[in-house]
């Protein structure tokens, strides 16, 4: 069973519909005696990082999910959820993370690109992963202004290319990370969501 | 604990802070140079949110004063609610993503009712409709045209696509401090089972507890503009006295 984490942040609606669509078990909740029910969790997010962050502090979501990451239970975050798994972010000054994966978020230097970054991009994997477990490379949905710059090159699973190197699927142990929206994604973001959900159901 | 939030307004027009009569753009006075400056006053007077409106981008279609508005959330310690000119997911995910809390969606509601719908499945509970009513039809283009959708039609609609927030202006009392139109307010909240803040002709605190009477069928909160800037009342007192502390 998969708790979605309602942090107030969004996007929940198109994540809801792509898991309805996998007809996998998920329930939304931000109540977090509802949400240790759940076996594995995706943290979604939209919005300023420092915000999300403040949010997660003020209803103890952070220290939840650092315990529950501490079980063993799977988390996958998605786009601001994703970014929010590393350290620290430059976003409005420097907000700390979650600090499940090593790393800075910072804004995509906009010199030769369009910042925000919103459009298809090609995946590049970098190394076998469960979430990539049977998949071709193939184009992905991204919407953000910022991205992750990893300290340890071993947790990238795949990039983009967007004027920088943008880690796009990034995974340690039980924690996961995309950059992109799989539930944006066309046929490779759901066949990545099948993954998370195929790799939760054998933990 | 049930609240009433007061929303105190910010219009802006050509990077200061105005005031329309009923909408009409050539009758505009000026109430600040610096719109941060009056909402650093606002938020000294307790305020939680204050609601701002680009006024030049809703006439022209495009973002114009946004960053006065992105100053705001920035660097005070408020939540901001922005609408005007937003027309593209670009333009609302540039919002939410540097600090406003929630993005209003209005004449769009109207001339773009698919793109409305994509923004309510993507973002939700941050995005709000700006419903802008005369005699009950909706009103668009920065007020400058009436459709032919009646508003209240238009918020069922939206509630069914997954609105959660409704901003309900009547244009004929909107700067005129005559009173809110509350039957309407009530009856926009009644149809569409949602949350609305009601806007336009609050002019005293008795019209701001009149309002919150509604709060059960969903009058969750009022925008109040021109009663401020003319010091009908205070923002604290209005604060205050409508929530009984």
């Amino acid at each position: 069973m998969i708790g979605v984490i309602d942090y107030g942040m969004g996007n929940l609606y198109s994540v809801s519909k792509a898991l309805e669509r996998m007809n996998a078990e998920y329930f939304v909740s931000s109540d977090l005696n509802e949400l240790e029910k759940a076996t594995a969790y995706i943290l979604p997010g939209v919005g300023a990082f420092k915000d999300a962050m403040a949010i997660l502090t003020e209803t103890k979501t952070d220290k939840f999910l650092k315990d529950e990451v501490q079980k063993g239970k799977a988390l996958l975050g998605i786009c601001l959820g994703m970014q929010l798994l590393f350290n620290e972010s430059e976003e409005h000054g420097w907000t700390e993370g979650l600090g499940f994966l090593n790393g800075q978020v910072k804004r995509i230097p906009g010199e030769n690109v369009k910042v925000p970054h919103m459009g298809w991009n090609k995946l590049a994997f970098q190394r076998d992963h469960p979430l990539i477990t049977g998949l071709q490379e193939d184009y992905v949905y991204f919407v953000h202004s910022y991205y992750a710059v990893v300290n340890d090159p071993d947790v990238v699973v795949a990039n983009a290319s967007y004027g920088v190197t943008v880690p796009a699927i990034v995974g340690s142990g039980n924690v996961f990370g995309c950059q992109f929206h799989p539930e944006k994604s066309g046929k490779l973001g759901l066949a990545i969501l099948k993954n998370y959900l195929t790799f939760v159901s054998r933990m | 604990m049930m609240s009433f939030t007061i929303f105190p307004a910010i219009d802006l027009r050509g990077g200061k802070c105005v005031r329309l009569l009923q909408g009409d753009y050539n009758k505009e006075t000026v109430y600040g140079d610096s719109p941060f400056a009056v909402a650093e006053s606002f938020v000294k007077e307790g305020a939680d949110w204050i609601h701002m409106v680009d006024l030049d981008g809703a006439k022209e279609g495009v973002r114009v004063n946004h960053q006065h508005v992105l100053k705001v959330a920035k660097e005070l310690k408020v939540k901001v609610q922005v609408g005007g000119g937003i027309r593209t997911e670009k333009d609302v995910y540039e919002y939410l993503e540097n600090g406003i809390s929630r993005v209003i969606l209005g004449s769009s509601a109207v001339s773009n009712r698919s793109f409305v719908e994509k923004m309510l499945a993507e973002y939700g509970g941050r995005i709000a409709i700006g419903i802008d009513a005369k005699n009950g039809y909706v009103s668009t283009e920065g007020w400058l045209n009436t459709s032919e959708v009646k508003a209240v039609d238009l918020g069922k609609e939206l509630a069914k696509s997954g609105a959660e927030t409704f901003i309900f202006t009547d244009i004929a009392t909107d700067g005129m401090l005559s009173g809110p139109n509350v039957k309407a307010i009530v009856e926009m909240a009644k149809a569409t089972g949602k949350t609305v803040i009601a806007s336009g002709g609050v002019s005293s605190i008795d019209d701001l507890k009149k309002l919150k009477q509604y709060e059960q069928d969903g009058v969750k909160g009022a925008i109040v503009g021109k009663a401020l800037y003319t010091k009908k009342f205070s923002l604290r007192d209005a604060i205050h006295e409508v929530n009984g502390l």
